[in-house]
């Protein structure tokens, strides 16, 4: 690793408005390395991998490829220069074979102009063969498991003679056969020279696959370790830095009465979605007053209960028990659980929470417009005067409640989701990584404000990738590993290694 | 709550509006002006085509026939069935739907109307029920195809076009029914005739009812909760369910709606023409979304106005009317229409978006 490595950014810094994403950041890519990223949401990765990738074009710093100074004009112009990217969400069309999306946009042509379907049928099974995938590139994409894509996305990377390759969570949405499938193949790209990044949160896999790993944290450089030496304690450490946030508040009251009981809750789809992991043995309980977190890994299924508990899951078979106040508790849609008392702030701001294009008024009477209508009319005076107080009470920054919600800020946005589903006047508010994507100050007002609602009663179950988010806020946190409770920690015993410890699956080693 | 709380929530927020402010007070005003220009796009257009057909009007005697009361009452009846259709139309269109069958819906009722009447002998009020009843089923009966099995609506609708035409074939035997008036078997009422008729010999009945209807659909438009729902479904589908819509069930009102007043226009149709044939009303539902499209009301739902479809489809009524008083060939008029369609649908594409 002494030679000169593949790849070197030096300096590299990127400021998004006010906000400091990552600032002399240096990172260097050797032949044949793999060199994990880690660090919290937020920390700087996506945009360091943005920029490497040519997606961010005007950063500061600078970046050589085999020492040659490079910029890239876009993500082609990377690509060329041998940097692929396999993206979370991968890249590809269902409807083609694997063929057409190995070479889609560069597709071989016969003489005469049409597409040498033989020739691109070929190369693609070389490469499949390259990757040990036994696939035919006839197939068409959508009929593929998640890790046989990732193979395809590979094998694209590879018709491209890339020979840097940036894996962003590659693990995230695959079982465990298809994980160790993918390390065998990263195992064969890394003894071909190939570079790779890769991106992950799982510490148990770092141990395994990763020769260097580069710590990011508050968009600063934190460190590089050498993972098979370092303790899995001393990574964490560097991720999350000594101070825990001391942002917000503690004293509490009392909780009261069991509110939500989910005991032994598991979803059996009769056809599972890839990507998705249902509840599978869950048990919590929120009382009214508490707040309870909810942390694990991605693909640990917090998102799926909580829409569950929403009436807005997956279908399947509901074993286990749950209950409002004591009485079952089932709902077959999100209206059933409106009228219970549930109400839920989706993580999927723009796509799930708000109407974008409407006012800032027309969304946050929404769910509660059977209240402010007379005979099916909307009192108009009524909804006025509601908006008001709900925009002054969470301190909404609106030119006016009738501005579209797009042009506000995401903190104010879901504010705004906030407002909607609070004029349910619910008794337990699910919330979905409440804060992502929200600046500080927004941040820390949604935070007083979940104090505020918690000390009214209301019971609050709260998922959040954000151990610090779920340390200061919570008084119990529940640690979900493969849709499944595997760990209660009450604040006083719960710490950031604990929760980590229990969410990388270490309390449930038998699982496999 | 700890003390250095409140100065860093208070510092946060301060930092990032000076930038902003400003930068979105300037723009607004200007924006209120431009936008209310789009938001008002057709009503502009309407106006602008009836000066232009003013100006280009022959002239007989002295008197512009154009502007005459008979011609321009004369528009507004030969909009009155695509304009009904049109206002159905536009709730659909509203939620991100399309409803094909409307002009075979239309074909049926008529078919429908004159069977009923002339024989089965029905009286005038069971009849118009009946059919009523009739398109509202059909129209909820393809809502809830949409929304139970997630069909896309073209598609659920292009069959119910083709379903609504073969029935209406079968129940009359392949052929028009010709409707006359009397007492006698065979005969329908005499006051079915006052379709075709006009209120005080100047304001034609259907024209009345085209009117009164798009009126009455902009006031549920603009009051409702049901609208609200109506275009919180079109703009965005996911957000509606997870606040508690019922989005099943305003599909299905939707698409009933449309049923219900592409069979008012199938009565209103076969009153007109004293006949119901099944061949009525064929490419009825292209002009309705013309006028629609025309009124501004986006085709991907959310956005929209009942009185920009009214407006579209008077539009589309007095283009007609002035190239046929000037002669011009009916071939033309179909080209100029097109023409006409593109422009409002390129306009739509010029309002500044928000993103």
């Amino acid at each position: 690793m002494t030679e000169r490595p593949l790849v070197r950014m030096t300096g590299i810094g990127k400021r998004f408005g006010g906000v400091q994403a990552c600032r002399d950041i240096d990172l260097t890519i050797s032949a044949g390395e793999v060199h994990a990223l880690l660090g919290e949401n937020g920390a700087g990765k996506s945009t360091l991998i943005n920029i490497l990738s040519g997606v961010i074009t005007d950063y500061d710093g600078t970046i050589e490829v085999d020492g040659r100074p490079v910029s890239f004009a876009g993500p082609v112009d990377a690509q060329r220069a041998g940097i692929a990217t396999i993206h979370q969400e991968l890249d590809l069309v269902a409807g083609l074979s694997i063929a057409e999306n190995m070479f889609l946009g560069r597709e071989p042509r016969t003489r005469l102009g049409a597409v040498d379907i033989r020739r691109m049928r070929r190369q693609a099974a070389d490469h499949l063969r390259t990757l040990g995938a036994d696939l035919d590139p006839r197939r068409l994409v959508g009929s593929l498991r998640v890790g046989e894509q990732q193979l395809v996305e590979i094998g694209r990377a590879l018709s491209l003679d890339a020979r840097v390759l940036i894996m962003d969570e590659p693990t995230a949405a695959l079982a465990d056969a298809e994980v160790e499938r993918l390390f065998e193949t990263i195992a064969g790209l890394r003894r071909a020279g190939v570079g790779i990044v890769y991106i992950s949160h799982r510490m148990a896999e770092l141990e395994v696959i990763a020769d260097r790993a580069t710590v990011l944290r508050n968009g600063r450089l934190a460190g590089t370790v050498d993972p098979k030496t370092a303790s899995r304690d001393e990574i964490i450490q560097l991720m999350v830095g000594r101070s825990v946030d001391a942002l917000f508040g503690e004293g509490r009251n009392e909780p009261g009465e069991v509110l939500l009981d989910v005991r032994g809750f598991a979803v059996t789809p009769r056809r599972p979605t890839p990507g998705r992991t249902e509840p599978a043995g869950v048990d919590l309980t929120v009382r009214s007053g508490e707040i309870v977190g909810l942390a694990g890994l991605m693909g640990a299924g917090r998102t799926e209960l909580l829409e569950t508990l929403f009436g807005a899951g997956g279908s399947g078979r509901r074993t286990g028990e749950v209950a409002i106040d004591g009485r079952p508790y089932h709902p077959h849609g999100p209206r059933a659980a409106l009228a219970r008392g549930v109400a839920f702030v989706p993580e999927d701001r723009r796509g799930a929470g708000l109407m974008l294009e409407h006012s800032v008024a027309e969304n946050v009477v929404l769910s509660a417009l059977s209240s402010l209508t007379t005979l099916g009319v909307v009192r108009r005076q009524a909804v006025r005067r509601t908006v008001a107080e709900q925009l002054t009470a969470l301190a909404v920054k609106a030119a006016s409640p009738a501005v579209a919600a797009a042009t506000l800020s995401g903190g104010n946005q879901q504010k705004i989701v906030f407002a909607k589903q609070l004029l349910t006047r619910p008794r337990l508010l699910l919330l979905d990584e409440p804060t992502r994507g929200v600046d500080i100050g927004a941040k820390a007002e949604i935070y007083r404000l979940l104090h505020r609602l918690a000390d009214t009663g209301m019971a609050i179950l709260l998922a959040s990738s954000e151990l610090p988010e779920l340390l200061s806020l919570c008084d119990r946190v529940v640690v979900l590993h493969r849709g499944r409770t595997v760990a209660t920690l009450p604040r006083a015993s719960a710490t950031q290694q604990a929760i980590l410890a229990a969410a990388n699956g270490d309390d449930a080693k038998e699982t496999r | 709550m700890n003390p250095p709380n409140p100065t860093a929530v208070e510092e946060a927020p301060a930092e990032t509006p000076p930038p902003r402010r400003p930068s979105l007070r300037l723009p607004r005003d200007r924006h209120a002006l431009v936008d209310n220009f789009f938001r008002f796009q057709s009503l502009f257009g309407l106006v602008a085509v009836f000066l232009i057909a003013i100006a280009v009007s022959p002239v007989r005697n002295g008197e512009n026939i154009f502007l005459s009361s008979g011609n321009l009452a004369n528009i507004v009846r030969a909009v009155s069935e695509i304009g009904i259709i049109a206002v159905g139309m536009t709730f659909v269109i509203l939620i991100g739907g399309i409803d094909l069958s409307v002009g075979a819906v239309l074909g049926l009722a008529a078919v429908g109307s004159a069977t009923l009447m002339v024989d089965s002998g029905l009286g005038i009020l069971p009849t118009v029920l009946i059919v009523l009843l009739i398109g509202t089923a059909f129209g909820a009966t393809q809502g809830a195809i949409v929304a139970r099995i997630g069909i896309q609506s073209f598609i659920v609708t292009l069959a119910g076009l083709q379903a609504a035409r073969g029935i209406a074939r079968m129940w009359s035997g392949g052929l028009g029914i010709p409707i006359a008036y009397g007492d006698g078997p065979q005969e329908a009422p005499e006051a079915f005739s006052l379709l075709s008729g006009s209120i005080n010999g100047v304001l034609p009945v259907p024209a009345v009812l085209f009117i009164a209807i798009g009126i009455g659909a902009l006031l549920l438009l603009r009051t409702t909760a049901f609208a609200r729902h109506v275009y919180a479904i079109g703009g965005n589908e996911k957000a509606a369910r997870l606040s508690g819509v019922p989005v099943r069930r305003v599909r299905i009102a939707v698409f009933a709606i449309s049923g219900l007043l592409a069979a008012l226009a199938g009565i209103i149709h076969a009153g007109q023409l004293n006949q119901g044939s099944p061949n009525d009303g064929s490419g009825y539902e292209l002009d309705a979304i013309a006028a629609v499209v025309i009124g501004g009301t986006s085709l991907a739902g959310g956005s929209g106005s009942m009185g920009g479809t009214i407006a579209g489809a008077l539009l589309l009524g007095i283009l007609n009317n002035i190239l046929a008083l000037n002669n011009i060939d009916a071939n033309v008029q179909l080209v100029v229409k097109g023409l006409v369609i593109v422009a409002a649908a390129a306009l739509q594409k010029l309002r500044p978006r928000i993103s």
